[in-house]
């Protein structure tokens, strides 16, 4: 199928933004990124993030109130009416996002996501209703047919990140027909992970460069939940209907105690080995959640004790890597390899949390919000 | 695109000699894995579930603990804290100060928490300032903002500036403005808009004067979200609404035209959305209630077309270059 955005863009837009990696470290002058600028050049209209998010916001409200809009002409207000007007609908929004994409040049900048969505919204609405009593893994095929399109046309992380979802619920869906899949379900999950994992490893394109990155996180997380002995023992309570305050003991369970140590750590030494940013961080993830796993049916600490611990844990382990890393050893390194983005962030964050002082009313203490620090509202 | 594959392009475009690819080819192949935010995070978050953590246990052990004990442990850490910081130091500046020692910018973050701490539990145990609570607020803050001026600390500007708010009777939090002021009372809404109008005045001073150029972003953000809520609260509740709608209208205009010096496109977003909201709101109730229907959608569809079609042009029409 065509892609939608100029592919020759997208190619030229990774070369530059390569480049000024390069650049950044010194590898190639000035005068030659501002040559790499001319020499590739990038047409897309690439506002920034904050400038996205509000195209985003206003071309919801602009989609939705257009359905409102055509609504009006129809009088009648059947099913049959309503499915009419969000086929009428689906159509003008993929038209105008075809139109926007090669006349304004548009790239992933809001108003071509909004319409992407809406218009996917819009095509599944009249399958519920006009077939209102198909099975859920029915409905989940049809939309997975109309995922896959658009994620090969557009490829769109939100679009894939639904595509994934879907895969999954119609696993689980398949898999609970039967007495013995429920049993294998976190097999399966697991199964199907490392199966995506590795087609996904496989793509080459640069037009699914982002795709990729993501179906390759989604992946990570699912293979490690589908092993993670919290999730399985909650879950299979759940699916049972067993009582939920004091799930029972699930079968295998030395296999997820297992698979919850030892997955977030083979993340890590392999993301450090292989140098893959990705499987480090969602192995550090992993691990953090791992953690509160075991404390969660093994924890001897109250919640604050545990807070104290695991914080001056960190404290200590990233101030003796620093030092450690100070010089490149096994191929890794303190360096910082690109301008950081976000320490405007940071200093919100410490608003947020730091920064409340002594109250007048209650209690006179300045420690702040303590429910919510950063991941550490899991504990 | 991997990298080699990019290094192929630009030799072939002549960009780059053959020798300088053969350098940056080796540099890839040999380039160390950088894991400088990851450390960098962990200790960020370290300090955070620390601080947390220690808090909560401080207050619950209270009666078992030697206060004296728990004082002199935070005292200690807190100076220990301080005096790494200053120890570090670099010479001052009226202009961004990058310290390059690794640690000084988290130990002041971390002294400034466990001083907050300490001061909380001197206040909470012996009533240090006795019924005093404004100077009680007001000391941490006046530090806070000395600190982060000498060391160059945004993090810390921010807790200074959020005392400053809570001395006031505030929360300028970004998540908690709405939820946790009451901004029903006419006098929180009058200090709220007046310390956000400051916080907006310093802010642009700042940037003008190239006092702490950086420190703009911060005072901007936080005030200005504090004004232009407090603001839409008051037009929302309060009667003299024309007065709120013109201070509305002037802030969101002023966040526009602002985004072109500052350095964040997020102004151009708060000036929009705040924008957007009041004029939807002063033509919602001007119009007779029988039109409301029909016209909104009308109204909803063209208006944010027209927002749209302003975003995918801003840069024309506030002649930003770049």
């Amino acid at each position: 199928m065509k892609k939608a955005y100029n592919e020759f863009w997208v190619n030229n837009l990774a070369i530059q933004q390569i480049s000024e990696q390069w650049h950044f470290k010194n590898l190639i002058t000035a005068e030659q990124l501002e040559s790499v600028k001319t020499d590739f050049p990038v047409e897309f209209y690439r506002p920034g993030l904050f400038v996205k998010i509000g195209l985003f916001i206003f071309a919801c409200i602009a989609c939705s109130f257009f359905s409102g809009f055509i609504s009006l002409f129809i009088l009648d207000a059947g099913e049959k009416a309503f499915a009419l007007v969000s086929i009428v609908c689906c159509i003008c929004f993929t038209l105008f996002l075809e139109f926007l994409i090669k006349d304004r040049k548009l790239f992933h900048s809001g108003v071509d996501n909004a319409l992407l969505y809406s218009a996917f919204g819009a095509s599944v609405i009249p399958f519920f209703l006009l077939f209102n009593n198909m099975q859920v893994w029915q409905y989940c095929v049809l939309a997975l047919v109309i995922l896959t399109v658009a994620m090969i046309r557009y490829a769109d992380l939100f679009v894939v990140i639904c595509a994934y979802c879907v895969v999954f619920t119609l696993l689980a869906n398949l898999m609970m027909k039967f007495a013995l899949g429920k049993a294998l379900l976190p097999f399966a999950i697991i199964a199907l992970s490392v199966v995506i994992f590795y087609s996904a490893t496989k793509i080459r394109s640069t037009y699914y460069a982002d795709c990729k990155k993501v179906v390759k996180v989604l992946s990570l997380v699912t293979l490690y939940l589908g092993g993670n002995y919290f999730i399985v023992r909650e879950g299979n309570a759940m699916l049972g209907d067993l009582p939920y305050l004091l799930s029972p003991q699930i079968p295998f369970a030395p296999i997820f105690y297992i698979f919850s140590t030892i997955i977030p750590l083979v993340y890590i030494f392999f993301g450090l080995k292989m140098k893959d940013r990705i499987l480090l961080l969602v192995g550090l993830f992993a691990l953090g959640f791992s953690i509160f796993t075991y404390r969660y049916y093994f924890g001897f600490l109250t919640l604050a004790q545990g807070l104290a611990v695991s914080g001056a844990f960190m404290v200590i382990l990233s101030i003796i890597c620093i030092r450690f890393l100070k010089e490149t050893r096994f191929g890794i390194t303190d360096e910082p390899d690109s301008e950081r983005k976000i320490a405007n962030l940071e200093a919100l964050i410490a608003a947020q949390y730091l920064g409340q002082a002594p109250q007048e009313h209650g209690l006179e203490f300045g420690g702040g919000n303590f429910s919510g620090a950063g991941a550490g509202s899991d504990y | 695109m991997n990298t080699l594959k990019a290094l192929k392009s630009l030799l072939s475009k002549g960009i780059i000699s053959d020798q300088q690819s053969a350098v940056i080819e080796s540099y890839i192949v040999k380039k160390p894995f950088s894991v400088h935010w990851e450390l960098r995070s962990l200790l960020y978050l370290g300090i955070l579930l620390f601080g947390s953590g220690l808090g909560v246990i401080i207050y619950e052990n209270i009666d078992t603990i030697g206060h004296q004990a728990i004082i002199a442990l935070i005292s200690l850490i807190t100076a220990a804290s301080f005096f790494y910081s200053y120890k570090f130091r670099l010479p001052f500046s009226w202009q961004k100060v990058t310290n390059s020692n690794k640690f000084s910018d988290y130990t002041l973050l971390l002294g400034c928490t466990t001083f907050l701490i300490l001061e909380g539990y001197l206040q909470f145990q012996y009533q240090f300032f006795g019924t005093k609570y404004g100077i009680a607020i007001f000391i941490p803050t006046l530090i806070f903002f000395f600190c982060a001026y000498r060391f160059d600390h945004k993090g810390v500007l921010s807790m200074a500036i959020t005392g400053l708010a809570s001395w006031l009777g505030l929360t300028i939090a970004p998540l908690s403005i709405l939820a946790e002021n009451d901004f029903t009372d006419l006098k929180l809404i009058a200090t709220a808009i007046f310390l956000g109008l400051l916080l907006i005045a310093i802010s642009w001073i700042s940037e003008e004067k190239d006092i702490k150029k950086h420190f703009g972003f911060s005072y901007l953000f936080l005030g200005g979200n504090l004004a232009a809520l407090a603001n839409l609260t008051a037009l929302f509740n309060q009667d003299t609404k024309i007065a709120y709608f013109i201070l509305g209208v002037a802030l969101s205009a002023f966040f526009i035209v602002r985004s072109r010096k500052a350095q964040s496109l997020v102004f151009l977003l708060m000036g929009l959305v705040y924008g957007y909201i009041i004029l939807t709101y002063a033509i919602f109730k001007l119009l007779p209630d029988t039109a409301l229907g029909f016209l909104g959608i009308y109204y909803f569809l063209f208006s944010s077309i027209g927002v749209i079609f302003f975003l995918l042009n801003f840069k024309k029409f506030l002649r930003i270059k770049k």
